[in-house]
């Protein structure tokens, strides 16, 4: 028998203290994973949605800041327009490297000729695309013809092989982007020409026609020249063009993130509180066990245990009470977070990506030093009262 | 073996309140005796026996143990030397309710011993079988009755092969039948294997077991000191 199986037996022995000291592990465990696991995912998410977008600086109509964010993040369908001549006046601007104009479009809600309600789609001018191109050119060799789509990574075909009916016309999948966590998952693209057949032929096909004004696209994207400065591009644009906006990608979707560091602090005060009152509530109950065992711990001195022995076993027991609650409590987070992520993003109102394998591992490793240390803190008092007590007194009382 | 020199020990109670529990006692334990301290309750005999195995500090005089000054020891020397010469057995349940029966015998080997794990293991079931106690080896505490689980104490007591066995009021919880029985234990211990014993009690019938009786009365020794 070493140090390691007396305290098993001993915590095992004491089903309701460990069943106690295991629950305050497995909450302090539980909640900083979720709450590790929310942020950073949301964080990712963003971070993956600008790196999609693939653009410095994105120019909408002024006034369609919002709507561009909820339907990159969100998936909500956005439709504004501004005169395709922008873009050529875009273009001229010092220090801008390429522009390359989209538009965006929206299935119908609940209609028959649409495969999918309400979905966000992007339509890119192959001539001039530096986002998706790249990515197709990559991927498939070639970019995408007449009746081609990409989707995001939750768009599957429904129609048949590789088929989605949008507006009553057969789109086929050629490929799904990797999962982003944003909007962009379900949402699908195709070229300016799809577009336009599709809005042709709807007319005839569909519940309700789509509509794309004449000489209209809904955004320009920008690409800046290396080492330009893009607050004065953005200055320049709406000086040339004072009935756009343009977004910064590294400013873009700030309101989701003031609204994220508002959660995070809420969070934080939360975690605060559970970790303070879990603390508190496991030394108290350390305590108790200590008085309780105070002539047990005497016997134990009298046999030959060093004051460190009793100290070290106390804080053993802790530690496996404290890796067992963790580790529940680490099962359970990621459970929860997997299964039900859609419904977080819903609730939350949050895009969620679950992290890397590798990332994940080390968020579990935190969880569970973070559940050792307090456990360990809260018994820290206890253990040190208890083994420096004279074996005598400890057994007379 | 055990020499004891002009030790007081004070304890301070709540409120302040100093009492003196053991008051400049000499006492001087040779080897293969079988010591019986006797008194009333509060006589100071458990904080002796206390004394002697250096569970308490005196608050002056000196505790020797085999010419060893147990306060110049570090804890870890102390206790080593605990773990390896002493034996005790307590006047209350002193088994650990978790462990079986013979987890609780190997528990001193746990402290310090020169026996591999196999060997701790078979010497317990050997020394449960001593006490008559073979068939409750996956037993827990709970399981046994009050003497039962005394000899169970007795069997730990031993583990280690220890020089001496200090025993507080060891059947003070026991009926006269099994008093009986254990003090016949304590005889055949001494007489069997010649260890060194000092025990506790208030039962002056007990004092014909022993090679010598020591009376103590407020913390004092008041007869049979050599």
């Amino acid at each position: 028998m070493n140090i390691f199986q007396l305290a098993f037996k001993n915590i095992s022995g004491n089903s309701f203290r460990s069943g106690v000291v295991s629950l305050c592990a497995l909450l302090v465990a539980a909640f900083a994973l979720t709450t590790t696991l929310l942020i950073r995912g949301a964080e990712n998410s963003l971070r993956l949605a600008i790196d999609r977008l693939g653009a410095d600086i994105v120019v909408v109509p002024a006034g369609s800041e919002a709507k561009i964010e909820s339907a990159l993040l969100m998936g909500v369908p956005a439709r504004f327009w501004m005169p395709q001549d922008n873009v050529n006046k875009i273009a001229v601007i010092p220090g801008i490297e390429a522009v390359s104009p989209q538009l965006y479009l929206a299935t119908l809600t609940g209609a028959d000729c649409c495969s999918v309600s309400d979905m966000f789609m992007i339509a890119y001018d192959p001539q001039t695309d530096f986002t998706i191109q790249p990515w197709l050119n990559q991927k498939l060799g070639d970019g995408l013809r007449l009746g081609e789509v990409v989707g995001g990574s939750y768009i599957f075909a429904t129609e048949g092989v590789q088929n989605i009916k949008v507006y009553g016309y057969l789109v086929t999948l050629k490929a799904n982007l990797e999962p982003t966590g944003t909007g962009l998952d379900q949402s699908m693209f195709f070229t300016f020409n799809t577009a336009y057949d599709i809005a042709q032929k709807s007319a005839v096909q569909a519940e309700e026609a789509l509509v794309i004004p004449p000489d209209s696209i809904s955004a320009v994207l920008v690409k800046a020249a290396p080492s330009s400065d893009l607050y004065a591009i953005s200055a320049q644009i709406m000086r040339e063009l004072p009935e756009v906006t343009p977004i910064l990608s590294s400013n873009m979707f700030q309101s989701y993130r003031q609204q994220m560091t508002g959660l995070l602090k809420t969070i934080l005060v939360i975690m605060g509180i559970t970790l303070g009152l879990s603390v508190v509530l496991i030394g108290l109950v350390f305590s108790m066990a200590a008085n309780e065992r105070r002539k047990e711990l005497g016997v134990i001195r009298a046999l030959g245990a060093t004051r460190q022995f009793v100290f070290q076993s106390l804080l053993m027991e802790a530690s496996l009470l404290a890796f067992l609650g963790g580790a529940t409590g680490i099962g359970l987070a990621v459970l929860s977070v997997y299964l039900f992520r859609k419904l977080l993003i819903v609730s939350l109102g949050f895009p969620f990506l679950l992290p890397s394998p590798a990332v994940l591992l080390l968020q579990i490793g935190v969880g569970l030093l973070l559940a050792l240390v307090s456990v360990n803190l809260a018994a820290l008092f206890p253990a040190i009262k208890i083994s420096r007590q004279d074996p005598a007194v400890a057994m007379r009382e | 073996m055990i020499t004891l020199e002009e030790v007081c020990k004070d304890y301070l109670l709540g409120k302040g309140s100093l009492v003196t529990a053991v008051r400049g006692v000499s006492l001087d334990i040779s080897p293969k005796e079988f010591v019986v301290i006797v008194g009333r309750s509060g006589s100071g005999k458990t904080t002796l026996l206390n004394l002697s195995a250096g569970l308490t500090r005196p608050t002056s005089g000196n505790v020797m143990l085999d010419g060893t000054n147990l306060w110049n020891l570090s804890d870890k020397q102390q206790s080593y030397l605990r773990s390896q010469k002493i034996g005790f057995i307590f006047q209350f349940p002193s088994l650990l309710p978790t462990l079986t029966v013979h987890e609780n015998v190997i528990l001193p080997t746990v402290f310090g011993t020169k026996l591999s794990t196999a060997q701790a293991s078979d010497q317990a079931k050997q020394l449960l079988q001593n006490v008559g106690l073979e068939e409750k080896l996956a037993a827990y505490p709970r399981q046994l009755s009050a003497g039962q689980q005394q000899r169970v104490v007795i069997a730990r007591a031993l583990m280690n092969q220890p020089e001496v066995i200090l025993a507080d009021e060891p059947t003070s919880n026991l009926d006269e039948k099994t008093e009986l029985e254990i003090m016949d234990l304590f005889r055949d211990l001494h007489l069997s294997m010649g260890i060194t014993i000092v025990l506790v009690t208030h039962t002056r019938q007990l004092i014909s077991y022993g090679t010598r009786a020591v009376e103590m009365a407020e913390g004092r020794i008041v007869n049979g000191n050599k």
